[in-house]
């Protein structure tokens, strides 16, 4: 079955059941697949007009995930550019006109063919036009898909200049999605896909000043967790770039344990914080393929180092917190892989860790069946 | 069938105890079949982009009730050929542009119905049509695009797997032939969207996602993947994420930190089927808690209770129920 929301959140009965009501109603379909049939009429004859155009803009501003209009829209613009760029001339503009001299001056100052500045301006003008329906959509797939065709577009037809310009705009757009809704999946997702094109243009990583956004918006909320994962994304990016020497990635390893350890301290109820301290731990754990690496080399004694300065400092963090499971969960993770690594050694006993154990089945019994896996696996 | 949401609400019976709730078959049946009947409401029109997808739900939800005759057969079928393109995808609807969405809800459909026969009494060679249009979309990294307009997504990925193993035209299916598809890339890429968490993301470097999971873990299934890749380690580790999405009321969420859905019963669910830790979620609270998402009273089953049912979270809804041996339902596939 596959996946996917995107089914209005409104009620689509009526709740008046007055002939009047009905009648209105009855009218608003009508208006609509009047529209509908026109637009589909236009494109089968080959009608790439700017009225098709505005009609596509109509259905599109009332409903927005009808992927099929999207589409239109792009046959129109695609019908455009090829105009443009075979230099016949828009067809969206009506005929010649005096406004052509200006055109000419107008692209010639801003280092661009006649035909380029009409495809940017023709871009501009769609990007304006999602503006709102993003802000009142901001979970409509189509919607970004359509945006980032738009920029795909001027990075296919315009100066790298121009098109970089074009997609710093966009990440600056992308930031005020994320200030108003820091978890949006489509806004982070898309802020990649613009990162990605940008270094793509520019051919220069964006690593760092990605980084800096990252603990940007970490400071502006401890607990945005999707904040929290794309830092843990850019760190190794951004080591292997800096040329890290052994040393300096352990001073970054070092910062980013004083980080999460100082804002730990304040809530370990938050559990975007944990998952930050096990991404920094799983950097430890040879057993998972998936774990990115930090500190490079990474011999076993460091390993067992970290695991026990770590245990102490999460042992810490029980004082008046005793009710919190991801503590409990914690320290049993980082045990396990503790006696793993660490064969001889008796930091932890397990008394200890059957206390946890037992914890943790009293605080989290939604997850019994877990608990009872567990306790199999530790041997406890 | 209508996608619209509504009219009723996902609540509690006045009166009603807890430990008295119960699926309501009868209403849940009587909803799906008038949802075709809501022509005269302005959202019937405007989901018409969803229709095919919303007729395989129905169909889903009714087959796992135990009602596989309750909407008509023949009908189905002839709409489900309305939406077929020349270039062998589906639309959503007539008229609709052909999608790799809408193409694996027509196949779901045929599959289910049986009908491959007619399909191929009415296109020769239809089944080969349609596999040629999805394999198109594959690109040279692997993923899938939704359409000629070239967006990659790792759910178009699941949708051709799932589609081309439903047709009987995944490569393992015919070995001497030429594979239509490159599967070792297409399970490469899903590989490189898995996170340090054993989750997965939308694409490689994306948070973990309940629903990239399912997708993800389908995809492997398919392949035959599954068990080599994750190996018992990465299965735990997984399976300790999912299980993290079920909080207090007993329902499921799709992420850390955000609200519960009843929709997450079946892509959470199934996603720990096939891993074998469906026993690390509380069963009888989950239950509960999708028992409580439905309307007694006029059938249907909402993302949360207070909110209006709608067709897409009745069938995730029963297919998580499904999951999990509830009396009376037809057991479902987790894949
Ligand atoms: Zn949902």
């Amino acid at each position: 079955m596959a996946s996917g929301h995107g089914i209005p959140r409104v009620s689509g009965a009526i709740h008046d059941h007055s002939q009047e009501a009905q009648d209105k109603v009855r009218k608003q379909i009508d208006q609509y697949q009047t529209v509908e049939r026109d637009v589909v009429q236009r494109i089968r004859t080959n009608d790439f007009s700017n009225d098709t155009l505005q009609l596509t803009s109509v259905l599109l501003k009332q409903n927005p995930e009808y992927y099929t209009v999207w589409n239109h829209r792009r046959r129109i613009f695609l019908d455009v550019f090829e105009k443009e760029v075979s230099s016949k001339g828009a067809v969206l503009d009506s005929g010649p006109s005096p406004t052509d001299q200006k055109d000419a001056e107008a692209a010639e100052k801003a280092g661009l063919t006649v035909s380029q500045r009409e495809i940017q301006l023709i871009v501009n003008e769609d990007l304006m036009f999602l503006l709102p329906l993003l802000k009142q959509f901001p979970k409509c797939y189509w919607i970004w898909n359509h945006r980032a065709w738009l920029l795909a577009t001027v990075s296919k037809h315009l100066p790298v200049s121009n098109a970089l310009e074009q997609w710093q705009n966009e990440l600056g757009l992308v930031a005020k999605m994320l200030a108003l809704d820091s978890r949006n999946f489509h806004g982070w997702g898309y802020r990649r896909e613009v990162v990605t094109n940008l270094e793509t243009l520019s051919g220069q990583s964006m690593a760092e000043q990605e980084f800096a956004y990252a603990t940007k918006m970490i400071q502006a909320n401890l607990s945005n967790f999707s904040a929290w994962h794309a830092r843990s994304q850019l760190i190794p990016r951004l080591l292997s770039e800096r040329n890290a020497s052994s040393a300096d990635r352990k001073k970054l390893f070092d910062e980013e344990f004083d980080l999460i350890t100082r804002a730990l301290y304040t809530d370990p109820y938050d559990q975007s914080l944990w998952f930050y301290h096990q991404y920094l731990m799983s950097t430890l754990d040879s057993s998972n393929k998936n774990s990115p690496e930090i500190l490079k080399p990474c011999t076993n004694a460091e390993r067992i180092e970290y695991l026990e300065q770590e245990l102490d400092s999460v042992m810490e963090m029980l004082d008046g917190a005793e009710d919190c499971k991801y503590i409990y969960q914690a320290l049993l993770e980082y045990t396990s892989r503790y006696l793993e690594i660490g064969s001889g050694k008796t930091k932890v006993t397990t008394i200890e860790m059957n206390e946890w154990l037992n914890a943790l089945r009293k605080i989290d019994p939604l997850r019994e069946g877990r608990w009872k896996d567990l306790e199999q696996k530790m041997n406890l | 069938m209508s996608l619209a949401a509504g009219p009723g609400r996902g609540r509690v019976a006045d009166g009603q105890l807890p430990d008295d709730l119960k699926l309501v078959v009868d209403k849940h049946v009587a909803y799906i079949k008038s949802l075709d009947t809501r022509r005269d409401e302005l959202e019937y029109h405007l989901t018409e982009h969803l229709r095919v997808s919303g007729i395989y739900w129905g169909l889903t939800a009714l087959h796992l009730l135990g009602q596989p005759d309750a909407l008509p057969r023949a009908g189905v079928l002839d709409f489900v050929f309305s939406c077929l393109h020349e270039n062998g995808g589906f639309g959503a609807a007539p008229g609709h542009d052909p999608h790799m969405l809408y193409t694996v809800s027509a196949v779901q459909i045929l599959a289910m119905l049986n009908g491959f026969e007619e399909l191929e009494t009415k296109v020769p060679d239809g089944k080969m049509k349609i596999a040629k249009f999805i394999s198109k979309l594959q690109q040279p990294d692997g993923t899938f695009a939704g359409d000629e307009w070239g967006e990659t997504d790792t759910r178009f990925l699941y949708g051709a797997f799932n589609a081309l193993s439903l047709l009987g035209l995944m490569p393992y299916q015919r070995p001497n032939d030429a594979p239509l598809i490159d599967v070792s890339a297409g399970t490469a890429h899903v590989k490189a969207c898995q996170n340090f968490d054993g989750g997965f993301g939308l694409s490689p470097g994306a948070e973990s996602h309940s629903g990239q999971v399912f997708t993800c873990l389908g995809i492997l299934a398919i392949a035959g993947e599954l068990d080599s890749h994750l190996g018992e380690e990465g299965k735990d580790r997984l399976g300790a994420w999912l299980s993290e999405r079920q909080l207090e009321s007993g329902g499921l969420n799709g992420r850390p930190e955000k609200l519960v859905d009843a929709c997450y019963s079946w892509w959470v669910g199934s996603s720990m089927t096939m891993i074998n830790r469906l026993h690390w979620l509380d069963q009888p609270r989950l239950t509960k808690f999708i028992l409580e998402c439905q309307d007694p009273d006029e059938g249907g089953i909402a993302d949360r209770p207070g909110d209006m049912v709608d067709v897409f979270h009745t069938v995730f809804g029963i297919a998580g129920l499904s999951l999990m041996g509830y009396d009376g339902l037809l057991e479902v596939d987790p894949a």
